[in-house]
């Protein structure tokens, strides 16, 4: 019974991280239409910025949160300002290949700079969780949760209640349209792919106190948010939470399903996957 | 003689190698209602879309109050006081009736956004109830109205407005066109894209006739509908 609960602890946990990694992509995809294969190497990144604030500086991971998001923008308005969009109107083929190649460039980047040791940040609470009765929390996934929460909120809010949201969400809906009243395309996607790299700079942050980061920890990344937008639909970001929060359970379930142990965790997120697919092709949520 | 509002000279344009428009010349004067009429595929459309920056000139040049605008950006154009109602409304779906309209204001900074909400929408009263609906979710009627309220948050010296009254009942049509009038007796220039070419000629002072990318007649709306060759083409008499 108690380790049940604290399963259900750990999974909801779990997938607020997953919330975090997938947030950014969703929006990228959703407005963009774009699959960004480099969303796992921004999470990297801003795992790297995490690191070295901390180990340089002694930066608690924490508050150096919002310089991974700032950073992470940066990099991600001028790669899309630069070089994406110059394919934008291209084939879906084309962003895939090119996204892929920022993600092999990046990849090589750090692995020339941090080489490809793993590394972790572990700051002095890292041990210490909050005991409620037979349930433990950890500290720094309560506050990983806390933080990605407040990410997709914010994102939300931005989308729902400000100009800039307005602009973005009318570009997705109509490009011509969206130029006859004044919204500067090149600007508006530069600004979209930005916060998505902002995003998964913040997810990066995160994941740097929950487990070790390595140049090429990328990927899965990249992969997990993909199945976590598929599962929870495209569009909105209460549907990508939907499916990170979903993704969450399945893994910490999928790995204490009897008989089957870690290694599965993939296989049956896959599993399910296909069987939403089939069911609501359209993802949970999705319209 | 003054340089009219909206002056175009020999504008050609067209998609790729194909040349859609070829040569024209087109005015529109300060507070002008005027009429673009012409057959299928004729090229109305994308001429609006060459004045509003879409389409790229490939020769030719668009003044609007003496600025050249034949290159500018699409957002230079509207922020200089040219709006465009697309054919086919193209409201932005998924949005609310509200920010649709508040996007067409997405260029100003003055602080009368908000009274412009109400002043517009004074125009289509039936929209009033409808700010909080999802803009996708309206009648092709009220979708109309939303596109030409939206056209108006821009608070433009000239409205393009092309085809308002496709695949809209009758009734909906004449408040439409209406309401166009109603806008260019308020100051604005109306530049009026109409299929149904004897209500345009009705509601406009002065018309131009493009055929095949050319503008093969234009002048004072009264004389084009007692014209022989407007009569015959346009409206089957
Ligand atoms: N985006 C585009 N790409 C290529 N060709 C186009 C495009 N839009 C229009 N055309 C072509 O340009 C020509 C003029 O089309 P346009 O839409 O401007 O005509 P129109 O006078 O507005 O017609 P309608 O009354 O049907 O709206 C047509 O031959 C059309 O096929
Ligand atoms: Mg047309």
């Amino acid at each position: 019974m108690s380790l049940l609960a604290q399963q259900l602890v750990l999974a909801v946990l779990l997938g607020g991280v997953y919330v975090a990694v997938a947030v950014g992509f969703s929006l990228v995809w959703g407005i963009l239409n774009i699959i960004n294969l480099s969303h796992g190497a921004f999470i990297v990144v801003g795992a790297y910025i995490t690191w070295t604030l901390f180990g340089r500086f002694g930066i608690d991971p924490f508050l150096s949160l919002p310089l991974d998001a700032l950073a992470l923008f940066v990099i991600g308005y001028a790669l899309q300002r630069g070089l994406i969009n110059r394919v934008i109107r291209a084939p879906v083929f084309f962003t895939l290949l090119l996204t892929f190649g920022v993600n092999l460039a990046i990849v090589n980047l750090l692995l020339a700079v941090f080489t490809s040791d793993f590394r972790s940040v572990t700051p002095s609470y890292a041990g210490s969780g909050l005991t409620l009765g037979p349930v433990v929390v950890p500290y720094i996934r309560l506050a990983a949760f806390v933080i990605a929460f407040v990410v997709a909120g914010l994102l939300s809010l931005l989308l729902a209640r400000t100009r800039v949201g307005a602009a973005i969400q009318a570009v997705a809906s109509d490009r011509d349209a969206a130029q006859l009243v004044g919204i500067d395309l090149r600007h508006t996607y530069a600004l979209t792919y930005g916060i998505g790299a902002a995003c998964a700079g913040v997810a990066g942050g995160l994941l740097s106190t929950v487990q070790a980061i390595s140049p090429t920890a990328g990927d899965p990344y990249t992969l997990q948010a993909f199945v976590i937008v598929v599962l929870g639909g495209l569009g909105s970001v209460t549907a990508t939470v939907v499916g990170g929060l979903l993704f969450g359970f399945i893994e910490v379930f999928g790995q204490a399903a009897p008989g089957l142990g870690a290694g599965y965790a993939n296989a049956i997120a896959f599993a399910v996957l296909v069987v939403v697919l089939v069911v609501r092709p359209q993802g949970l949520l999705g319209r | 003689m003054a340089e009219p509002f909206l002056s175009v000279r020999g504008l050609s344009a067209g998609y790729g190698e194909t040349l859609v428009l070829r040569d024209v010349d087109l005015d529109v004067d300060a507070g002008e209602l005027v009429a673009l009429i012409g057959a299928n595929g004729a090229g109305k459309s994308t001429l609006l879309a060459t004045l509003s920056g879409l389409v790229p000139p490939v020769s030719g040049s668009v003044r609007l109050a003496g600025r050249e605008l034949a290159h500018a950006r699409p957002e230079t154009i509207v922020a200089a006081g040219l709006a465009h109602v697309p054919q086919g409304r193209r409201l932005f779906g998924g949005l609310t009736v509200e920010r649709n309209l508040l996007l067409g204001a997405y260029l100003r900074r003055d602080g009368e956004i908000r009274a412009d909400v109400e002043r517009v929408v004074g125009y289509f009263p039936a929209l009033r109830d409808k700010l909080a609906r999802d803009a996708a979710t309206l009648s092709g009627g009220e979708q109309q109205m939303v596109a030409i309220a939206r056209g108006l948050m821009a608070r433009p010296k000239v409205l393009m407005v092309d085809e308002p009254s496709l695949g809209l009942a009758p009734n909906v049509v004449d408040r439409v066109i209406d309401v166009c009038a109603e806008i260019n007796r308020a100051g604005t220039a109306v530049l009026l894209v109409e299929q149904d070419v004897l209500v345009a000629l009705e509601v406009a002072r002065r018309a131009y006739v493009l055929e095949t990318g050319r503008i093969t007649l234009s002048g004072d709306a009264a004389e084009l509908r007692a014209d022989d060759r407007v009569r015959k083409a346009y409206l089957g008499i």
